[in-house]
């Protein structure tokens, strides 16, 4: 059988596997184990295991589920909200500033968390019900936390992007630097878009008002004394200290990532445990379990992925794939988009680990002869399955949302991510422009 | 990344093995897996611990040590593939569900149980590959590349265990979807 009908044929069993509802990682393996029954020598059967447990004993791959405490450890206590309440009394002068504390709240805690839908969690149950008794309409407020929480897999450390630097074989301290100007430039787009939205709401609001008198709770203001305003600083300086504690440890050369990841849980601990008493079995238990749960379903799947992507290797398919690509000499821009569209459209069905270890043997051979930055490539690529994350039919974020504020149409949730969405089109726009938005720090940093 | 649990989506745990002669080896699995959960906290702490004793006395001490990677990795391949047992007691391993959506409940519970049936085949072949490997790096007293050189037997035979009780888990689930078909 030739490679092509091998190919196809891998592809299909694929997708009508994977969409009987057969948990992922027990699809991808299913399937690699039956192709190398049928087309691999049948010693190949007998290093099955072998060759997962070679793949994802690497210590990279296994610092993600500290990476994953650490997040559980910083999303189960008060942070989250102490973040939100000081942020919200600093920017209350600020016209939109709510939505600003809002987004600069998410920005901050996805970055010590590392975890897109555990901010929309910590952030949004404070957050919504804020903006909504002040006058937000229900779907901005919800497309602000749901938007604002995917900034967790592109500011470091970010489990994506472990995934990506593995796949790719590109440096992981690059790449985690080559997050933080794009994550920063989205920051400010959507900080900008609340801006602007609270403008027209506030607008419409005085003028319901000034034709009708209908008040609305966008006229009242708040006003926080700078006495109050110092008291919310000593509980949240603590989580930005380990935030830049742990980046300087990665960036300073004395820790490697994974060390970081166990620092990172460590110091997280040691917080929670200070600052909220939060050192008890009872408390600890739910932390412990919830990263325990996360994190055997995700490296189940990154085990099983590895084992799809040898047995594609193996058997040639990827690099015809690849060299296929290569062959139909698209434009650099068309291929790009081409590429992007399709990691967009698998994102629709599948969470980022399994597109990147799924995709990378495929379509970054022909990225790299089309002559573009590999890890410029995983920044806008994860901002791609970023977007994954707040669309539909998927779209977890969206769900979490939903679980926070169930009174919240799921229409009017959707509608008000669509504008975050954009904004998150604009971006990657902005970074094919402007790379070095992407590079230059890490070329800065790391010389 | 899907932090399901951190956001409290956990999925439903489906049908359980309501009587019979298998009733008592469910409950047998599922204080195993609490225990396994308990175990299994433990050794990320220990990993996280290990992990910062080695930064601490690198920066501290000046003292390199070498078996840091590979003892974090033991403890957090064995917390992973001991639980994975514990993540299907609740179906917590996720699919795509896009065609329950247009299945009959009927027709999704039939579903549900051939594609168990699958998992289990799959679960079991690589547990009995697994408990091979354990034995050959038993019998060949295989150990690591590193200086440190610990034994291999040790990560497989966690590999190997946790498969197995996965593969047990999933067998309990199907028994459980037939009887609930066989049901009324």
């Amino acid at each position: 059988m030739s490679v092509l009908a091998v190919g196809l044929l891998y592809g299909i069993a694929t997708l009508v596997v994977m969409f009987t509802g057969m948990p992922i990682a027990f699809a991808l393996g299913s399937v690699a184990v039956v192709f190398m029954a049928f087309f691999m020598p049948s010693a190949s059967l007998d290093t099955v295991t072998q060759n997962v447990y070679e793949e994802m004993a690497s210590i990279t791959l296994l610092s993600i589920p500290l990476f994953i405490l650490k997040g559980a450890a910083i999303g189960r206590s008060r942070a989250g909200r102490d973040l939100y309440a000081a942020l919200h009394a600093w920017m209350s002068r600020v016209p939109g500033g709510l939505g600003i504390a809002n987004v600069f709240a998410c920005a901050l805690f996805a970055a010590m968390a590392g975890s897109s839908p555990a901010t929309c969690s910590a952030i949004g149950q404070a957050g919504i019900p804020e903006m909504r008794m002040r006058g937000y309409s229900p779907g901005f407020a919800a497309g602000i936390i749901a938007a604002g929480g995917t900034l967790g897999i592109l500011l470091p450390p970010s489990i994506t992007m472990i995934l990506y630097s593995v796949a790719a074989e590109v440096s992981l301290g690059r790449l985690f630097l080559a997050g933080i100007g794009p994550g920063l430039l989205l920051v400010f787009l959507f900080a900008a878009y609340a801006v602007w939205r609270f403008r027209v709401e506030h607008r419409a609001a005085r003028a319901a008002f000034a034709a009708k008198g209908t008040h609305s709770a966008y006229l009242d203001e708040t006003v926080y004394t700078l006495r109050e305003k110092v008291e919310m600083l000593p509980r949240v300086l603590p989580f930005v200290i380990l935030l830049i504690g742990v980046m300087v440890a990665l960036y300073g050369g004395l820790a490697t990532p994974s060390e970081t990841a166990g620092l990172g849980a460590v110091l997280a601990l040691i917080l929670i445990a200070t600052i909220y008493a939060m050192w008890r079995p009872s408390d600890l238990q739910p932390i412990m379990t919830a990263t325990l749960r996360e994190s055997t379903m995700l490296m189940l799947i990154i085990g099983m992925s590895l084992l799809y992507s040898y047995v594609m290797s193996y058997l040639h398919i990827s690099q015809s794939a690849a060299m296929w690509i290569v062959g139909l000499h698209l434009s650099k821009w068309l291929l790009l988009g081409a590429i992007l569209g399709l990691v967009m459209v698998l994102g629709f069905f599948l969470p980022p680990v399994s597109i990147i270890l799924m995709t990378a043997p495929i379509i970054l051979p022909p990225l790299k002869a089309a002559g573009f930055d590999l890890i410029w490539f995983g920044i806008l690529m994860t901002i791609v399955m970023e977007m994954g994350l707040i669309h539909p039919p998927v779209g977890l974020n969206i769900f979490v949302i939903r679980n926070i504020a169930p009174d919240i149409p799921l229409r009017d949730v959707v509608w008000g991510v669509m504008p975050f969405v954009a904004l998150m089109f604009l971006a990657i726009f902005i970074l094919c422009i402007a790379p070095g938005i992407a590079t230059w720090l890490p070329e800065v940093v790391i010389k | 990344m899907t932090h399901r649990a951190e956001a409290g989506l956990e999925p439903e745990g489906g049908p359980r093995i309501a009587g019979g002669p298998l009733a008592p080896l469910a409950r047998a699995v599922e204080f195993l897996n609490a225990w396994i959960v308990r175990a299994g906290a433990l050794a990320l702490l220990a990993a996280s611990a290990i992990l910062t004793y080695s930064v601490v006395s690198r920066y501290f001490f000046k003292a390199a040590i070498d078996w840091q990677d590979e003892a974090a990795v033991f403890c957090i391949v064995g917390a992973v593939f001991a639980s994975s047992a514990y993540v299907q007691s609740y179906r917590g391993h996720i699919g795509i569900e896009l065609l329950a959506a247009f299945l009959s409940p009927r027709a999704n519970r039939v579903r549900q149980v051939v594609v168990d049936i699958a998992s289990f085949a799959f679960c079991a072949f690589f547990a009995w590959k697994s408990w091979t490997l354990w034995h050959e790096a038993y019998v060949d007293k295989q150990i690591t590349n590193s200086t440190w050189g610990p034994p291999l037997w040790i990560p497989y035979a966690l590999m190997a265990f946790g498969i197995s009780l996965l593969a047990l888990q999933v067998a309990l689930q199907v028994v459980a979807g037939l009887q609930r078909r066989r049901g009324p």
